[in-house]
């Protein structure tokens, strides 16, 4: 993974529970032992960063490592504010009944589903323009596939979308500019001075500048980490997938969660349970003999990929000293 | 009246007629893209979902006279979002 060390932004994905938020954190930590400046930004609902590092994480940037930032996002949180944004941008630019009135159908629009993704993703987008300049890596810890996939796919969907709507506006005002013309009476707006024009278009390059960024292979990149067992291969293959069709770069397969080989026969303390049937080497050997199916399966339908192997662990990853383990597999 | 008047006038009618016509179809055309453009931004309304309804919260307090005239000609009498500020 050492070669991802150049990139400027690295997505972090997997089905729920196989270790994105380590893998993330780790190669956040490593990346900022080498003396970059990283910013860790995690965007799943459930946030963990902040019980790896131990640290509080907070919706601006902070400090959680020597070098290192961290951010946690929520989605409610910032689609509450990009409404409360919207709502005084209002109020400095209409009359007080208007933009009372206006209010409350932001309300009702900010209620809307998909509202949070949208806020969410624009947020993602602020950090995207604004701050890749001031570090050399930011690193998305990002919510399940499924999830992101579509984030991901955001701004092409609604810019096509917003770019429609401003093609319409356009033609609207030019007709409006012929009737002008037929009447000889000047009324029409001009549309390079319609303010809807003016705040579509904005919007739409913000969007197409983002896109821009997230499909340059030579800095952005996507990290699958799947662990071997079926679900979760499955659905990192069709990740994999939908990622290559939209034009993602998928950079690397971590494989998290593989058995040690070299290990010493594990204590007797595993309590009752499957050990008792099959005593504690049995059931060990039968799991590791499964896991070598899918290791192997693995292998085969992500040849495509760097592939990075991670082991299990005695303990869970919890805390600073645990993370330097994976991270130092990371970097192997 | 003289014949060069009465060929004037003939001359003005003709020109008002073709002209407000053609205006007429102007402004059909106008008002037909006004509703797409309308529906467009008022996805909610007909129970679709709008991909970047987030996005248009800062141009709406601008569509609040073109809402009111697009919802009356749409056959709803009352503002059916029932928070615009018109009726």
């Amino acid at each position: 993974m050492r070669e991802l060390l150049r990139k400027r932004i690295l997505f972090f994905g997997g089905k729920g529970g196989v270790g994105k938020t380590t893998c993330a954190s780790a190669f956040a930590l490593a990346a900022s032992r080498e003396g970059k400046r990283v910013l860790l930004v995690s965007t799943d609902p459930a946030h963990s960063t902040s019980d790896i590092f131990q640290k509080p994480f907070d919706r601006d940037e902070r400090e959680v490592y020597p070098g290192l930032m961290g951010i946690e996002l929520d989605a409610n949180l910032e689609a509450r504010r990009y409404v409360d944004r919207a709502k005084a941008e209002i109020a400095r630019m209409f009359s007080h009944a208007v933009a009372k009135e206006a209010e409350r159908q932001i309300e009702l629009a900010s209620a809307m589903p998909g509202v949070e993704e949208v806020a969410l993703f624009d947020r993602m987008s602020d950090l995207i323009i604004d701050r890749f300049d001031a570090y050399d890596l930011l690193i998305f810890d990002t919510a399940p596939t499924g999830h992101t996939l579509r984030l991901l796919r955001m701004p092409e969907l609604v810019s096509s979308w917003i770019g429609a709507l401003s093609k319409r506006r356009r033609a609207l005002l030019s007709l409006n500019q012929d009737i002008d013309k037929v009447r000889q009476s000047p009324e029409a707006v001009d549309p390079d001075d319609d303010p809807i024009l003016q705040t579509l278009d904005r919007r739409r390059e913000k969007l197409e500048l983002v896109s821009a960024r997230l499909m340059q292979h030579n800095f952005t990149g996507f990290v699958l980490v799947v662990i071997p067992e079926r679900l979760a291969i499955e659905e990192t293959a069709r990740a994999a997938e939908i990622l290559r069709e939209s034009n993602v770069n998928v950079c690397g397969v971590v494989v998290n969660r593989v058995l040690p080989d070299d290990l010493d026969r594990p204590s007797t303390s595993l309590g009752p349970g499957p050990s008792t049937l099959l005593g504690a080497d049995g059931f060990y050997q039968s799991r590791r003999k499964q896991e070598q199916i899918y290791l192997d399966e693995i292998k085969r339908r992500f040849s495509a990929y760097p592939l990075t192997w991670i082991p299990q662990l005695e303990t869970d990853v919890y805390g600073l000293e645990n993370l330097e383990r994976v991270c130092a597999g990371l970097m192997r | 009246m003289r014949w060069d008047e009465l060929k004037h006038n003939v001359g003005d009618f003709l020109h008002g007629y073709f002209v407000s016509e053609y205006e007429r179809k102007l402004r059909e055309q106008f008002v037909d893209l006004n509703d797409l453009f309308m529906l467009q931004c008022f996805m909610e309304l007909v129970g679709l979902p709008n991909p970047a309804a987030i996005y248009l919260l800062d141009v709406y307090p601008y569509f609040l006279e073109e809402f009111h005239t697009w919802h009356r000609r749409m056959g709803m009498d009352r503002s059916p979002i029932g928070s615009m500020p018109c009726c």
